[in-house]
């Protein structure tokens, strides 16, 4: 098992109280075959509980297509896609979003 | 604020028994609300369901499958009931086996991708299902609400009034008033780690239930998914290995190297390796293997391709599954452990909750003007689940969604009660205004490893005793406690958590209340202290409501319509291998 350290940059935004969104950097420890749903789940669990990201009816599975964002600029499916060194998660649609990395589908 | 919605019927869930039963209420003309605490159709278990659809053989060839020839609904419904061990609601079964094949050519007929059949089963997927029965519902005129959570039923005068829900995305408290309701929720899959559902299944639709009145039934029934990855952890939960056993064969060791399944009767062996009876058999023996020390380091056993010539095993696999892809999902690193004989370690996971709501064969609850269906449910499969609970939720689905349709027909909107709307605002917005306490993911990581330990495939009595009892200090001392580290009414995973917690301790401990009581070993609850199936004393259900604050359990004669049950006591796994070898000669896999 390889563990390093990796940089995680997430876009925050509540737009009931910030003027405008600003990104917070997090520092990961990178665990073999890591998602990025595993990195925001790791940062909600051990670092900042007050981060939003779609994951209370999230698959796992590549199935539901919940947890799509913009990582690195990329639209991807948060929980297919691996980690291997630092990123910049952002919602993806940034003109609809209800807080943080969570934005309207509709 | 509180927004307000009204409709004839409320259906609640995002599954295929919730799409379902809104289908089946708005073809009888009722006005239909469906609130789905995902996204309705892309959320709940039905998403991930392998998925083979269930019917018997003889109506699978009417729609030009090559089924079992010589079956029938009455073979079908015997081995239901003899894989249920009896304790099967009779009159539940009849309706599944009467029903099955309707309900899968109405999926049929409105274009179910079908990948192939079987003796008894359509493959297809939970996806194309949840697909057509979303199509479906928005032709018919349901009104889909996404991603709230139905906190609680609304009572007025004894009967149920709408739910009370939380819009996960605003914060905002809704009231959905409405005269009958459809309870389609699914599991409680979060009380576990590691589990085989989606995330927000965590019961809220049978504890509101339960809350409200509704008598529960069979909850120490908990079916477990065998062979689910525990490490590596990058695989943690997948289900792949599963499949692949069935598939393709393989073998299953404990930690000084024994093929531990080679100690069971051959018959139970052969029943529980080639049908879904696996999930109960393996389960519970790997769960035997890891209580008596000879687990691997994770909790679990290892599985590896055994003696089958890794070409052979190979070509098995990328029949069904090309290039080691299955869904989404590249397999390839897997398949590269399998074939350098790296170990992996597997065990079980929560996947199917058999108890839950008490209904008769109109699906309706014990509460006037509630219904239920599917996995929220209990009775159609007894002690132990084989043939599949996607055509449960479909048979199930069309009853109650026509008889809460029809229910509310005669029935005027019942008045909700502004004194009960205000207990729960205050109720939900608790964990908001603490500002310190207790953390919700750490109570739930608690909780589910323990639950895992004492709750999973294998019980005894001290296990069930030291769950109960710290079970009663979290509801005491903890859930008041659960506070958010942010106070945001937008998207705040915490708060979610927190009231999703209240309901996972509930269910938990009714459960482990309801396993200590039955002191037999009968389908997938395995007493070691209790290794008998008791048919003198036992062919009961135990059945909870609530009276005040406090849960009464009693134990109740299950319903027999045409299969009488068996006497005596029997050791389980005599009593397992007199229910395989009741099996009708149809072949296949359920």
């Amino acid at each position: 098992m390889s563990w390093k350290r990796v940089k995680v940059t997430v876009f925050r935004f509540d737009p009931r109280t910030d003027r405008e969104p600003h990104y917070r950097t997090y520092e990961v420890p990178l665990a073999d075959g890591m998602t990025v749903l595993d990195v925001l789940d790791y940062i909600y669990e051990n670092i900042d509980p007050s981060l939003a990201y779609y994951s209370h009816a999230a698959c796992r599975y590549g199935v539901c297509g919940g947890c799509t964002l913009l990582v690195n600029g990329r639209s991807c499916l948060a929980c297919q896609t691996p980690v291997t060194g630092d990123i910049t998660v952002e919602p993806a649609v940034k003109s609809k979003v209800v807080r943080d990395l969570v934005y309207e589908v509709r | 604020m509180v927004r307000v919605a009204v409709a004839d019927v409320l259906v609640v869930g995002g599954g295929g028994a919730s799409l379902r039963a809104a289908i089946a209420a708005a073809e009888r003309g009722a006005s239909v609300l469906l609130v789905s605490k995902g996204r309705a159709g892309r959320s709940g278990a039905t998403l991930l369901a392998g998925a083979d659809l269930t019917l018997d053989g003889r109506s699978l060839r009417e729609f030009g499958f090559p089924g079992a020839p010589d079956d029938s609904p009455e073979k079908w419904m015997n081995d239901i009931v003899t894989q249920g061990f009896y304790l099967n609601n009779q009159r539940l079964v009849e309706v599944y086996v009467r029903d099955a094949a309707r309900r899968v050519g109405e999926l049929l007929d409105r274009g179910l991708e079908v990948l192939g059949s079987a003796e008894r089963a359509i493959d297809t997927t939970g996806e194309s299902i949840a697909g057509v029965l979303l199509r479906w519902a928005r032709e018919s005129g349901v009104e889909v609400v996404d991603d709230v959570m139905v906190v609680d039923l609304l009572l007025s005068g004894g009967r149920v009034a709408g739910a009370f829900g939380l819009d996960l995305k605003t914060g905002e408290t809704m009231v959905f008033r409405s005269k009958s309701v459809v309870m389609a929720t699914g599991g409680w899959h979060k009380a576990y780690d590691p589990n085989a559902g989606s995330r927000e299944l965590s019961g809220d639709g049978v504890a509101a239930a339960y809350r409200a009145g509704a008598y529960l039934a069979n909850m120490e029934f908990v079916t477990f998914c065998n062979n689910i990855v525990y490490w590596p952890p990058k695989w943690r939960g997948n289900l792949f290995l599963y499949i692949l056993h069935s598939l393709a064969g393989g073998r299953l060791t404990n930690c000084r190297g024994e093929e531990f399944l080679r100690k069971y009767d051959p018959v139970v062996v052969k029943y529980g390796t080639s049908m879904e009876w696996n999930k109960c058999f393996i389960s519970i023996a790997s769960a035997l293997e890891v209580r008596e020390g000879r687990g691997s380091p994770h909790g679990g056993v290892y599985y590896d391709v055994g003696d089958v010539p890794w070409e052979e095993y190979e070509e098995r696999v990328t029949k069904f599954y090309p290039n080691w892809r299955f869904k989404g999902v590249d397999f390839s690193e897997l398949a590269k452990m399998l074939r350098d004989r790296v170990p992996i370690e597997v065990g079980p996971a929560a996947e199917y909750f058999d108890g839950g709501l008490v209904v008769d064969e109109n699906m309706r609850t014990s509460v006037p003007g509630l219904f239920a269906a599917g996995e929220c449910s209990t009775g159609v499969f007894g002690a132990n689940r084989v043939a599949a609970a996607t055509t449960e939720m479909i048979v199930e689905g069309a009853i109650a969604g026509e008889m809460a349709a029809e229910y509310a027909k005669g029935a005027s909107l019942p008045e909700v009660d502004d004194e009960q709307i205000k207990r729960l605002e205050e109720r939900v917005r608790g964990p908001l205004r603490r500002e310190e306490g207790v953390k919700p993911v750490e109570l739930l990581r608690r909780i589910q490893r323990l639950a895992h330990e004492k709750l999973g495939p294998v019980r005894e009595r001290r296990g069930l005793e030291e769950l109960i009892e710290f079970l009663e200090v979290i509801r005491r001392r903890d859930l008041p406690r659960l506070y958010t580290t942010s106070k945001s009414e937008r998207y705040n995973r915490e708060w979610v958590e927190a009231l999703e917690l209240e309901n996972i301790v509930l269910l938990l401990e009714i459960s482990a209340k309801s396993a200590l009581m039955r002191t037999e070993s009968r389908g997938v609850h395995y007493r070691l202290d209790c290794p008998h199936t008791d048919n003198r004393n036992w062919l009961k259900e135990v059945v909870v409501r609530r009276v005040g604050e406090e849960a009464e359990f009693t134990a109740r004669p299950v319903a027999v319509t045409l299969m009488p049950p068996p006497t005596g006591i029997v050791p389980y796994w005599e009593m397992m291998r007199e229910m395989m070898l009741a099996h009708s000669d149809v072949g296949g896999s359920h």
